[in-house]
C-alpha cells in the first residue's frame, strides 16, 4: 500500500453516497483529538459552496510535502512508521508558513493552542471514516483513489452508452 | 471561564435595541439545572420579562434566541435552535425551532442564549464573535431576500464561515407569519417570530465562533455516542427518513385519509402521485442533507432541472411544505410546489401560514364570500397555482389583497365575517394532518402551548405501546388500545413533557424522539439524552429529574398563556372538526364529538394538575415543580 490518506469517495450516480453536509467528520475529529466540540480545530474541514456542493478537505499526504519542506523548525516531519506528515507540537512556533504552502489548505493553525493542525489518521483508525453517515470517507492511497475515479469515469461512459 | 465543566458556553448575551447597549451575563447554575437550555431558557425568560398585554410588535416584547444544551458538542442531531417571543399570531407564547448549523455556532461564539429587548430606530444587525458582540448598521440589507442578505454579509465581512440568522422582506413588512431563516438549511417557521424581529428593525444575527464547547467526561460521552449510534442501526424510521425525508409522510396521509386538503374539505388527494415523497425523490433529489452531526439526514437538497422553473436549487421540501403548498391549496404540480417553497424561503414566510391562508381565501372565493374585485382580479379557486405564486409575492410586500392574507386565517376570518373557515388553534394554523380521525391527535394540537402544533407532543404512542408497558407507565393497559379514551390525557401530557426535553437539549425530534418501540423512546429520549447531558455538562441528572424539567417548562408556558389571557377556550380544535365529517377516503365520516373532547380535555387537565375551568396550573402543581 502506498502513502495513506483520507479520500472522498462520492458516487455521483447515487444521492445517498455524496457528502451530506452533516459536519460529523469535523465534530468527531475535534472530539477525538481535543475532547471538545469545535469544528475550527478539526483536521478535516467541510467546504460548502452553492448548488449543494459539499466536499470535506483534508491532508493529501503529498509525496514531496511542501508543508514539511517549508517548516523552519522541523516541527513537521514524517516518521517512517505510517508515512503521514506529523506535527511535533513543542517545536511548532505557529508561523503558519505550512498553512501558506499547502496546496489544498489542509493545514490550519489551532485557534486555541496556536500550533499547526493536520490530519494524523488517528493513528490508523480514522474517526471521520468510522462516523461518516454517507460512507464517503475512506482510508486510501493514491492508487486506490485513482481506481475509484477511473471506475466513476467508466460508469459514466456506460450510462451514456445506454442512453445513446 | 465558565462555571460549567462542559456543554454550556456559560454566558447569556443581553441586547437592548432601543439604546444600543450590550451586556454579557454568566449563566446561573440553578437556572441551567431547572430549565436545561433551548426552549427551557426561552420560555422561562419570556415568562419573567413579558408582561400581560404587551404589544407583540412593541419595544417591550422580548426575543430570546436559545441554543440547545447539547448544541456544539458532537452529540448527533443536537444542533437545534429556539427563537421565541410573544407571538403576534396567538398573543401567547410563540417559538420557532430550526435545525442546521447556527445553534452550535452560537455556542462556539461563547453564548448559550441571546435576549433581545427594545426597538432600533434604524435597521441593524447583530455581530457576535468569540464572546464579543456589536450592533452594526443594516440599511443596505433592509429589503433584501434571504439569499442576498447572506451573500452581502459574507462579502462585507470577507468571511464565508459566518452563520447567519436573518429575516426576509416578510419579516420587515410585519407579515404576521414571517419566519426566521438560519443559514441555507434551517427555518424557524412558526408563530411569526420573524415579524417580531422585523418590528425591532433587526435584520440579522451573525455569528462566528472558534471557542471550545467542552465535554466534562469524554469517556462517558463517547459511550453515549456509541450507544446512540447502535440504536439507529435497527431503526426502520431512520432508513425511511434518509430515503424520502419527511415527505415519506405523504403516503401515510393519503392512505389514512388525513391530509387536511382544500382547507380541510378533503381528506385525500385525487391526483396524489405527483406530490408523493417518492416522486419528489425521483424527480428532484440531489442528495440528503444532515444538520450538524446528524446520522439520519432527513433534509433534502433538491434541484429543478427542467421546465419553466429550471435552475431552482433549494433545501427541501419537507412534508409540511407539501401539506401547506400542495394539499391545502390543492395544487399537484411538484415543480410549482418547489417554486412556491423557494419563494417562501427567500421572502422569509412560514409556508404553513401562506398555504393555510391562501387555501382559506380559495374556499371563501368558491363560496362567494370573496369576490374577484377583492382578490386583485385573481380567480382564487383551488388548484390555481398561478394565483398561489402571485399572492406569495403580494403577501411578502403586503400589496393589494396580499395585505389581508398577510394577517393569517384568524384575522382574515374576523375581518370577512368568516371565522368558521379559519382553521387555526389560538391563532396558529393547523398543520401536519387532519385530526378528526383521532381525538388524541386533536387534543395534542389543541392544547399545544404555541398554538396548533404536531411537534409539542406525541399522541401516536397508543399505536405501538404494549399493554404491559402502558400499565407500567400510565397506570392502565387501556392506553395501548387506540380506540379507548382511558389514560389518554395522561399519555398526551407525558408525551408533551418528554418531547419538551428535546427542545431544551437541542435534540432533533426525528433522530431522537421517533420510534415504533416504546422502550426505544425511553432509551433514546430519556436515558441517552440524560447521559449526553450529564457527560457533557458534568451536572448531576436522573431520568426522573430530566422528565420533571420538561414538565416544569410546559407549566411555565401554560402560565405564560393564562396570564396573557388564553384560558380553556384556547384549547379547542376549530369548529369545522366538530361540525363536518371527513368527506372522502378511508376515514370518511369521522368527526370530533364535543362531549367526548370535553371529557378528554378534563382528563388531560386532571393529569396535568391544571384547573378544569381556567386551564391554569394549580398552586400545588406549581409548588411541586418549584415554581413559587
Amino acid at each position: 500500500m502506498g502513502r495513506q490518506r483520507i479520500g472522498y469517495f462520492e458516487d455521483l450516480q447515487d444521492p445517498e453516497h455524496i457528502c451530506s453536509r452533516c459536519h460529523m467528520c469535523e465534530l468527531i475529529c475535534t472530539f477525538h483529538h481535543h475532547q471538545v466540540g469545535n469544528p475550527k480545530r478539526s483536521r478535516i474541514r467541510l467546504i460548502s459552496l452553492d448548488k449543494g456542493m459539499d466536499v470535506p478537505v483534508t491532508c493529501l499526504n503529498c509525496e514531496d510535502a511542501p508543508c514539511m519542506n517549508i517548516c523552519p523548525t522541523g516541527a513537521l516531519y514524517r516518521p517512517e512508521s505510517d508515512g503521514m506528515v506529523t506535527v511535533k507540537e513543542d517545536l511548532c512556533i505557529g508561523c503558519a508558513m505550512c498553512v501558506n504552502a499547502c496546496p489544498v489548505g489542509a493545514i490550519t493553525l489551532d485557534p486555541v493552542d496556536g500550533v499547526a493542525l493536520k490530519c494524523d489518521l488517528c493513528g490508523g483508525d480514522p474517526q471521520c471514516v468510522d462516523y461518516c453517515p454517507a460512507n464517503v470517507l475512506k482510508l486510501t492511497d493514491a492508487e486506490r483513489f485513482a481506481r475509484h475515479r477511473m471506475r466513476g469515469f467508466v460508469k459514466s461512459l456506460q450510462a451514456s452508452g445506454e442512453e445513446g | 471561564m465558565s462555571i460549567f465543566a462542559g456543554g454550556y458556553a456559560g454566558q447569556i448575551l443581553f441586547v437592548n435595541l432601543t439604546d444600543g447597549s450590550i451586556q454579557v451575563k454568566p449563566l446561573d447554575r440553578a437556572f441551567a439545572l431547572n430549565y436545561i437550555g433551548g426552549r427551557g431558557f426561552s420560555s422561562r425568560i419570556l415568562l419573567d420579562e413579558v408582561k400581560p398585554g404587551t404589544d407583540p410588535y412593541g419595544p417591550d416584547n422580548v426575543v430570546v434566541i436559545a441554543a440547545g444544551t447539547l448544541s456544539g458538542t458532537p452529540t448527533p442531531s443536537s444542533g437545534r435552535l429556539v427563537v421565541a417571543a410573544k407571538s403576534p399570531m396567538t398573543g401567547g407564547l410563540g417559538d420557532a425551532n430550526s435545525g442546521g448549523y447556527w445553534s452550535p455556532e452560537l455556542k462556539y461564539a461563547g453564548f448559550d442564549a441571546i435576549v433581545i429587548r427594545g426597538t432600533s430606530k434604524d435597521p441593524v444587525y447583530l455581530w457576535i464573535e468569540d464572546g464579543r458582540a456589536e450592533l452594526r448598521p443594516a440599511q443596505h440589507l433592509w429589503g433584501q431576500n434571504i439569499t442576498e442578505t447572506r451573500q452581502l454579509l459574507k462579502e462585507e465581512t470577507g468571511d464565508d464561515d459566518i452563520h447567519i440568522c436573518a429575516i426576509g422582506p416578510a419579516g420587515e413588512n410585519l407579515v404576521r407569519y414571517a419566519c426566521v431563516a438560519t443559514d441555507e438549511e434551517g427555518v424557524g417557521g412558526r408563530c411569526g417570530i420573524g415579524a417580531v424581529i422585523g418590528s425591532k428593525k433587526l435584520k440579522a444575527v451573525v455569528v462566528r465562533g472558534s471557542l471550545d464547547v467542552r465535554i466534562a467526561d469524554p469517556e462517558r460521552f463517547k459511550k453515549m455516542l456509541e450507544a446512540y449510534r447502535e440504536t439507529l442501526a435497527g431503526e426502520v424510521w431512520t432508513e425511511t427518513l434518509r430515503r424520502l425525508g419527511t415527505p415519506n409522510l405523504t403516503a401515510h396521509r393519503q392512505s389514512h385519509g388525513i391530509w387536511g386538503a382544500k382547507n380541510f374539505q378533503r381528506a385525500t388527494i385525487e391526483d396524489y402521485e405527483p406530490i408523493s415523497g417518492e416522486n419528489f425523490r425521483k424527480k428532484f433529489l440531489m442528495k440528503p442533507i444532515g444538520c450538524m452531526g446528524c446520522l439520519v439526514r432527513c433534509k433534502r437538497y433538491s434541484a429543478v432541472k427542467d421546465g419553466p422553473f429550471a435552475g431552482i436549487y433549494t433545501v427541501g421540501p419537507e412534508y409540511e411544505t407539501i401539506n401547506a403548498l400542495a394539499a391545502k391549496p390543492y395544487i399537484t404540480d411538484p415543480a410549482i410546489v418547489l417554486r412556491a417553497h423557494y419563494l417562501c424561503d427567500e421572502y422569509g414566510l412560514d409556508e404553513q401560514g401562506v398555504g393555510s391562508t391562501v387555501a382559506m381565501a380559495m374556499e371563501l372565493y368558491e363560496r362567494g364570500l370573496l369576490t374577484k374585485e377583492q382578490t386583485d382580479g385573481q380567480e382564487l379557486v383551488f388548484g390555481n397555482s398561478e394565483a398561489l405564486l402571485y399572492f406569495i409575492d403580494k403577501i411578502a410586500y403586503r400589496k393589494g389583497f396580499g395585505d389581508l392574507l398577510a394577517e393569517g386565517t384568524k384575522i382574515m376570518g374576523e375581518r370577512l365575517n368568516a371565522d368558521y373557515y379559519a382553521i387555526h388553534i389560538k391563532g396558529l394554523e393547523v398543520d401536519a394532518t387532519d385530526p378528526r380521525k383521532q381525538v388524541t391527535r386533536a387534543l395534542t394540537y389543541a392544547v399545544a402551548t404555541r398554538g396548533a402544533c404536531h411537534l409539542r407532543g406525541n399522541p401516536y404512542i397508543d399505536e405501538f405501546i404494549k399493554p404491559e408497558e402502558a400499565e407500567a407507565y400510565f397506570g392502565t393497559a387501556a392506553v395501548s388500545d387506540i380506540e379507548a379514551l382511558e389514560g389518554k390525557g395522561k399519555m398526551v401530557a407525558w408525551s408533551e413533557d418528554w418531547v419538551t426535553i428535546s427542545d431544551q437539549m437541542g435534540l432533533c425530534k426525528f433522530a431522537w424522539y421517533r420510534s415504533r418501540s416504546f422502550p426505544m423512546l425511553i432509551k433514546r429520549g430519556l436515558e441517552l439524552a440524560k447521559e449526553a447531558f450529564t457527560s457533557a455538562t458534568g451536572l448531576p441528572m436522573t431520568n426522573e429529574k430530566l422528565y420533571e424539567c420538561g414538565e416544569r417548562v410546559y407549566n411555565v408556558e401554560k402560565l405564560f398563556n393564562v396570564r396573557q389571557g388564553i384560558g380553556r377556550e384556547g384549547d379547542y380544535p376549530p369548529a369545522r372538526f366538530f361540525e363536518e365529517e371527513l368527506a372522502d377516503g378511508p376515514a370518511k365520516g369521522c368527526k370530533l364529538d364535543r362531549e367526548e373532547y370535553d371529557r378528554l380535555l378534563d382528563d388531560y387537565y386532571e393529569a396535568r394538575g391544571w384547573d378544569k375551568k381556567t386551564g391554569e396550573p394549580t398552586k400545588e402543581k406549581l409548588r411541586s415543580l418549584g415554581l413559587k
